[in-house]
């Protein structure tokens, strides 16, 4: 809803715009003009050709959508596609970026998301670079438009659009493909499960929540109170989930260890081995990649529907 | 008196290649013909011919030179106020933290981190002003706490200092748990990482820290005398009271700008003074100053020491402090010949 208003304002806004200089002189060939996540009003000249990523998901979007050769340096977290390891390293495992490294990489856009603070963006504009800050989706349909501007941006508006079109084509195909479930699987996520008793899983809201629904099954994290949770191991009991997903798998946690943890053996998705190693940057960072993620619950959670 | 100004000739040496080795050294390298070339073009008036894009000017004039000067402000700051709250407390764990400085900047920063402000000026300065704020704050309920008619009496405010510290850290602790943006922004803050780049967070600091140290300076001579115990004091002419409250407002103050700006950095402030002590005596008169310059050039240290060792990655510097401070302080303490110096 209150997208939607913001939605319906900015168009407002925009044809008050258009209409102000609609006679004269349309506005100069070629220069891009967007509203970035913090409202800041962000302009290039040309179509951004050594861009600085400081967030994995920034730097899948540009990748996806075609702009991955004008990448000239990346965060440390940034490993997808492959390709990004011979990147320079600016930072960022500790929150803090090596601000001489990007100054050094002379870029002519940086793109930050909701893991860098505005602090950081002001520093980077004092650089005197040009920044534009995404804001992380709070749903799949707010993912599109942050790929069309991201392509705009780097000029790549058409591998954007395409891009979108066939995200949307394969959404479309899940949720066709689960319109058939029969039932609706209990699924617990967990990201942390260092601490058995109580664990950290995705609560309300979150990608992996709202992903789990979308593929047919029902998350138990949905009745915890914030998004980032610890579930305590009585509760998980009572919720009794047919299917475990270790988001923790990176970390070298098992389908082995969690069947030896105390307690849990009563569960029913440890009785009947439904628990599975689970790639968490699917679901985790907000790019492209989480239409595959999708795509992979969908597939686990409903097995019997893609026979 | 040549005797008496070498301790300052050495320490400011020391604090002078501390900031060259700090503004010349980087997780970026610039090349020394670059370098020269920079300082000669921004001495005419020109751009430099070797930096065509003008990234290492910016590198230097725009991250280095106001990271140094923000360090030595935050490192005088804290070692000034240590050396200030040990001599006030007559207690050598004193540190500028002791009655609820970073606590309290904790609880306020964190607050201020989880609401979203709007990307303005004032938005951009809501961190540090909470902060600054939490700070002045704790330690003024600290010491109404503390207080017994119209006196402090030491044992009353380190007690309430504690409680009060316990109060804030635990009240940072849930809103990090409770918040549901990002932890690390908290975490790092709460660890001496920096926030703001640029000349604005050095702008803001510099007032309140040269009010600040620049008041305890000439405490040196109560701060002496009060050795003696508060009576004995009061008995030579000393308004005990009087300057108890000036030094825990001063050191309050240069203290939360440090902290509001710069994070929670752990250590300085705590061991420099005692260094100082070790090397050139108690006096106070001398140990303030001193352990100014000398905090300024361990942060300086420290921070080459924590952008250099995993570039380009960079440390929160508050880690540093403590992992390079402790064993260092452990070495000048195990070479003292004295044994009870303090």
């Amino acid at each position: 809803m209150k997208k939607l208003l913001r939605f319906t304002l900015s168009l407002v806004l925009l044809a008050g715009l258009l209409a102000g200089c609609a006679a004269p002189a349309a506005p100069n060939g070629g220069a891009i003009q967007l509203t970035d996540g913090l409202d800041r009003s962000v302009s290039l000249e040309q179509p951004a050709q050594r861009i600085v990523s400081l967030a994995p998901s920034a730097t899948e979007i540009l990748f996806a959508v075609g702009a991955g050769g004008q990448v000239v340096g990346r965060d440390s977290f940034s490993n997808y596609p492959a390709s990004t390891a011979e990147l320079p390293d600016v930072g960022g495992s500790m929150g803090d970026y090596s601000f001489e490294a990007i100054a050094k990489l002379n870029p002519d856009l940086v793109v930050l998301t909701e893991i860098n603070t505005p602090e950081q963006v002001k520093s980077l504009e004092d650089l005197g670079l040009t920044v534009y800050y995404l804001k992380n989706p709070v749903a799949l349909d707010g993912l599109y438009p942050m790929l069309e501007s991201v392509g705009t941006l780097t000029g790549h508006d058409k591998e954007a659009a395409a891009l979108v079109t066939s995200l949307k084509e394969r959404v479309k195909k899940v949720q066709d493909t689960i319109a058939g479930a029969q039932t609706t699987p209990m699924v617990f996520y967990e990201l942390d499960g260092s601490d058995a008793a109580k664990p950290w899983t995705s609560g309300p809201g979150t990608f992996v929540d709202q992903l789990i629904q979308m593929a047919g099954g029902s998350n138990v994290g949905a009745a915890m109170q914030d998004a980032w949770a610890q579930i305590s191991l009585e509760q998980l009991l009572v919720a009794d989930p047919d299917v475990i997903l270790l988001g923790d798998a990176a970390y070298g946690m098992t389908p082995e260890q969690v069947a030896a943890r105390n307690g849990w053996q009563t569960l029913k998705a440890v009785k009947e081995g439904k628990i599975y190693a689970f790639n968490d940057d699917l679901v985790s960072r907000p790019g492209p990649r989480l239409v595959d993620g999708l795509e992979e619950l969908a597939r686990i959670i409903h097995p019997e529907l893609y026979k | 008196m040549k005797h008496t100004a070498r301790p300052y000739l050495i320490s400011l040496i020391i604090l002078i290649a501390a900031a060259l080795l700090s503004v010349l050294v980087g997780s970026v390298f610039i090349p020394p013909a670059t370098l020269a070339d920079l300082v000669k073009s921004g001495l005419l008036g020109q751009p430099s011919a070797l930096d065509p894009n003008g990234s290492f000017a910016a590198i230097l004039l725009k991250l280095r030179l106001p990271r140094t000067a923000l360090l030595v402000l935050v490192g005088a700051a804290l070692s000034g106020s240590g050396a200030a709250y040990q001599g006030l407390f007559r207690n050598p764990l004193a540190d500028p933290f002791l009655i609820g400085v970073s606590s309290g900047a904790g609880a306020g920063a964190v607050i201020a981190m989880s609401i979203q402000w709007p990307y303005t000026t004032l938005g951009l300065m809501a961190v540090p002003i909470a902060a600054f704020s939490g700070a002045m704050l704790s330690v003024l309920v600290v010491t109404q706490l503390a207080r017994v008619g119209k006196t402090i009496p030491t044992t009353n405010l380190i007690l309430a200092g504690v409680s009060v510290s316990a109060f804030a850290s635990a009240l940072t602790s849930l809103l990090m748990i409770n918040s549901t943006g990002e932890l690390r922004r908290a975490i790092v803050w709460l660890m001496g990482g920096s926030t703001l780049t640029g000349w604005n967070p050095v702008l803001g600091a510099l007032p309140y820290v040269i009010i600040g140290l620049g008041v305890l300076l000439f405490l040196g001579h109560p701060l002496n005398v009060m050795q003696f115990g508060d009576e004995q004091a009061q008995q030579l002419g000393v308004p005990v009271q009087r300057v108890r409250m000036v030094i825990i407002f001063t050191a309050t103050l240069a203290t939360s700008a440090a902290v509001a700006y710069a994070g929670v950095i752990g250590f300085v402030g705590l061991v420099i003074p005692h260094v100082v002590r070790l090397l050139w005596g108690g006096d106070y008169r001398r140990l303030l100053p001193l352990s100014m310059i000398c905090g300024a050039s361990l942060l300086l240290i420290t921070d080459v020491v924590a952008r250099a060792i995993l570039a380009p990655q960079e440390i929160p510097v508050g880690i540093i402090t403590a992992l390079l401070g402790a064993p260092f302080f452990l070495w000048v303490l195990k070479r003292s010949k004295s044994q009870n110096y303090w």
